[in-house]
């Protein structure tokens, strides 16, 4: 684990409009997270941990304050700097899964890579590659309806390696998996930071929680406990 | 992939999309019959009005030719003062009239035409011979009607006397040839005899006296300017070149032009108007795929591109269709307008021109693309956290 | 007034040739059969007249004028005779006595019944109905497969609410019902808001025609009978389209309609 800030927040906030009235979702959050990282942000609904998960993948901007990734500000990137650099540095696993559904597996996972021009041959060889490294090389040629939900998620993840990204993100990954399936999840992550990825997820379940190395607490938008090395069980 | 992808989306809901490219085919075939019919009536008038090389028709003053029973008087005055006329090549007589022919069980009446057949142009001799001195050729409806052929002699009368109950201008002639008569439709029973034979038969009533003059031209002449020239030596006479003749025509017949550029617009926008409610309707049920593709690092425009390729399959597959399908409702729809009483064969009111037609189609492809690039935007603007949010909820 | 104008006889003339050639009641102009004589007859105008609504003249750009009749026979040389009469009976069987007593009399003429000279004469208009007729049946087909499709998508786009119902115990037929009525709803609006835009339309086809052609003939007439055929034929696509969509959507499963 490299002791370089991977990503940085200093002094983030974000507000949305609703009915008139702000709503400061993210209040003044500061966030070093270094490479090889494995962090859980944890908080009840509303606390803002997806928003901040937003702005650590320049999904979103922040009203205020600035985020930092590798090297480049992304903060402050125009739209199609951002999406680009998501697309090379950036993978995303969503709690939905949200595969296309007219996509077998092994096209889903291409699709990242299709857009960053990596030829047909190379693409459709790595495909094969995350798939099994996944377990789920057998199932390469399923659509998303033939697939449970958990095979879903692992199909997301191999999609979010797609282009090799500096860091993985992930937005309730476990949330719509059973017990079993969620372990299978959890697994594969911890199985991923061993490997050197720099993991950061939001999440409810106090099992991926206790699996990071790092959980961080917030409250109303706020950062309020940040507890480093975490002991495993 | 984008292509495979917009593929795939649209085989998504096929019995949406076969819905919308029948709609989309049915709007292209009505764009293209009425491109067909714009274009047909004018090309095919033109076509037929320069066939055999006449440019200016000459008839008694402020009448079109046979619009009238009018005759010119003085006509081999203004045949001469015509060949006199710079750039003039030829000059037609024809005098129109209508002849009995007697013998039968009922006379049989028919439309006969006093010609010159030295330079006639109006009709094409399919058999037999050009028609002298108490001779003529009659159209095959004709011949038909009255049981004739080449060879029979026919007594033809060329008026009746209601009150006295007689036929005049009575003459033997013999059926010298077969004829298809270019200015009528081939169920009209039709003769030419030698314009001296149709006077003569007339009496006083019809010396000396054509109803229209058909006139060649020299081909690097201006027919405007002769036609200008013969009107000013002939005062009692109306000249229509063939782009007047056909301004003529267009003018009453405008209706249909008019009628062909309203429901072609109708067309357009109707195709437009489906193929953006299908691209729209189909975003819609894919904002969260399309958040989701722009989170992971999907262009806007790759977005857009993927979106307006569905709007584009949609737009081209419909007009393929349409293509195949506008051909055969504008072979009924002229059929139906071809009954119309009188109308010479040559005369279409749908003609296919490839160029017109594959213009037309191209603009309703080019509205699928219109069509789709509006929700595509849409979509594809849309805040990611936003949207992956309320889609998350819902 | 000068002695010789009280000789002068007079003619009406149509609006269109007044209009065209700025003639007046009261002006005199020259009859003459043939072109540039010089010696025709001389006649003042009386009256100018509207043409009929003959839909045999529309396309025809000749003028009209009608004078006394043997002044006529005597320029063009006629003679005593005319190309017609028409004869005003005092109804259906007095026209059909007097029809068959001047055919038994009639030496070298014919008497017709008004009905058959308009069908004869009216063959041109035969084909531009069939031709009417034959675009009307291309434009319901469009219409029919381009709201099919529309009611498909948005029955599909309520595929969700739908579920939900289904799940809470709402039975297949009250979806159907719900979805045909708000077909039926629809459809019937849209049938009232065409009907309006029919008449609004024909009005601007007559006003624009009649300028075209200056005629009083009106080119589109919208009649009960086509208002009431129209809006059953719209009630009848547009419930039957919401029907079939409503059908499609109410076989499916519900959790297939939540995209599980």
């Amino acid at each position: 684990m490299s002791g370089q800030p991977l990503l940085l927040l200093r002094d983030a906030h974000r507000d949305y409009p609703h009915s008139g009235e702000p709503v400061h979702a993210v209040r003044g959050v500061s966030l070093d997270i270094t490479q090889g990282e494995y962090v859980a942000i944890i908080g009840p609904s509303g606390c803002g941990k997806s928003t901040l998960l937003n702005l650590l993948g320049a999904i979103d901007r922040p009203t205020k304050g600035s985020v930092t990734i590798g090297a480049t500000a992304v903060s402050t990137l125009p739209d199609k700097a951002a999406t680009h650099f998501r697309l090379t540095n950036i993978g995303f696993v969503f709690q939905r899964f949200y595969l296309l559904p007219v996509l077998t597996a092994q096209e889903n996972v291409e699709l990242p890579m299709a857009e960053a021009k990596v030829p047909a041959t190379e693409r459709r060889s790595r495909a094969r590659e995350l798939l099994g490294y996944v377990g789920l090389a057998a199932r390469a040629d399923h659509r998303p309806a033939e697939l449970s939900g958990g095979e879903q998620q692992r199909v997301a993840i191999a999609r979010a390696l797609a282009n090799r990204p500096i860091v993985l993100l992930a937005d309730e990954p476990t949330g719509e998996l059973d017990a079993r399936t969620g372990g299978d999840v959890i697994a594969l992550f911890d199985r991923l930071n061993r490997d050197g990825m720099t993991i950061v997820v939001v999440t409810h379940d106090e099992k991926l929680a206790g699996a990071a190395r790092r959980v961080i607490h917030m409250l109303d938008g706020r950062i309020v406990r940040d507890e480093p090395l975490l002991r495993r069980a | 992939m984008r292509f495979q992808l917009a593929a795939l989306s649209l085989r998504r809901h096929a019995s949406r999309t076969l819905l919308a490219v029948l709609g989309v085919a049915v709007s292209a075939a009505m764009l293209l019959d009425m491109v067909m019919l714009a274009t047909g009536m004018r090309q095919s008038f033109a076509t037929l009005l320069g066939r055999n090389g006449f440019t200016i028709r000459v008839s008694p003053r402020g009448t079109l030719p046979f619009d009238t029973e009018a005759t010119i008087a003085q006509a081999r005055d203004a045949t001469i003062t015509m060949q006199r006329i710079a750039g003039v090549t030829a000059v037609a007589p024809v005098l129109g009239t209508t002849i009995h022919v007697l013998g039968g069980p009922n006379p049989v009446t028919a439309f006969a035409l006093g010609v010159d057949p030295a330079v006639q142009g109006d009709y094409e001799l399919l058999e037999g011979r050009e028609p002298v001195a108490d001779a003529l050729v009659a159209s095959d409806a004709l011949l038909r009607a009255t049981g004739a052929r080449i060879g029979d002699t026919l007594d033809v009368a060329i008026g009746f006397d209601p009150q006295i109950r007689t036929y005049t201008g009575r003459r033997r002639v013999v059926i010298c040839g077969r004829a298809r008569f270019t200015y009528l439709s081939a169920d009209d029973r039709a003769a030419a005899l030698p314009l001296a034979s149709v006077q003569a038969m007339g009496g006083p009533d019809r010396s000396d006296r054509v109803s229209l003059f058909m006139v060649r031209t020299a081909p690097n002449v201006d027919p405007e300017a002769t036609r200008l020239a013969i009107e000013r030596a002939l005062p009692r006479v109306t000249a229509l070149s063939t782009a007047g003749a056909i301004a003529e025509a267009e003018h009453r017949l405008s209706y249909f032009r008019q009628l062909a550029f309203i429901l072609g617009a109708v067309s357009l926008i109707v195709g437009f108007l489906l193929v953006t409610t299908i691209v729209t309707v189909s975003v819609n049920e894919r904002i969260g795929e399309i958040a989701i593709m722009r989170a992971i690092g999907v262009s806007r425009s790759h977005v857009v591109h993927q979106i307006v390729i569905e709007g584009i399959g949609l737009s081209l597959t419909g007009a393929a269709a349409g293509l195949i399908l506008g051909v055969f409702t504008a072979r009924w729809l002229n059929s139906i307008l071809r009954g119309f009483p009188g109308l010479p064969d040559a005369i279409d009111f749908f003609l296919f021109q490839p160029n017109s037609a594959f213009r037309a189609l191209a603009l309703l492809v080019a509205s699928g693309v219109a069509a789709g690039i509006y929700p595509a935007w849409r979509a594809a603007s849309l805040p990611i956290s936003a949207t992956l949010r309320e889609e998350a909820v819902g | 007034m000068a002695p010789w104008e009280a000789a002068v006889r007079t003619i009406a003339i149509d609006q269109r040739l007044a209009a065209d050639a700025g003639l007046r009641v009261g002006d005199l102009v020259v009859l003459a059969a043939e072109p540039g004589r010089a010696n025709g007859d001389t006649v003042r105008i009386a009256a100018i007249v509207q043409r009929r609504a003959d839909p045999s003249e529309v396309a025809r750009s000749e003028y009209r004028i009608r004078m006394h009749l043997d002044q006529l026979q005597r320029i063009v040389g006629y003679g005593d005779r005319v190309d017609r009469f028409a004869i005003a009976t005092a109804g259906g069987a007095a026209a059909d006595s007097a029809l068959r007593r001047i055919n038994s009399v009639a030496f070298g003429f014919r008497a017709y019944p008004s009905r058959e000279i308009a069908v004869e004469t009216s063959k041109t208009f035969v084909v531009v109905s069939r031709f009417h007729r034959a675009i009307g049946m291309i434009t319901i087909v469009a219409s029919a497969t381009f709201l099919l499709c529309i009611m498909l998508l948005k029955v599909d786009e309520r595929r969700r609410d739908v579920a939900a119902m289904r799940l809470m115990g709402i039975s297949r037929a009250t979806v159907v019902r719900t979805v045909i009525l708000e077909s039926s709803f629809v459809a019937l609006l849209g049938s009232l808001f065409g009907v309006g835009l029919g008449f609004v339309t024909s009005a601007l086809v007559n006003a624009h025609y009649q300028a075209v052609y200056r005629t009083p003939l009106r080119f589109a007439i919208v009649t009960p009978g086509t208002v009431a055929y129209s809006v059953l034929l719209s009630l009848v696509l547009g419930i039957g389209a919401g029907a079939l969509a409503a059908r499609r959507l109410a076989r499916t499963a519900p959790l297939t309609l939540f995209g599980r």
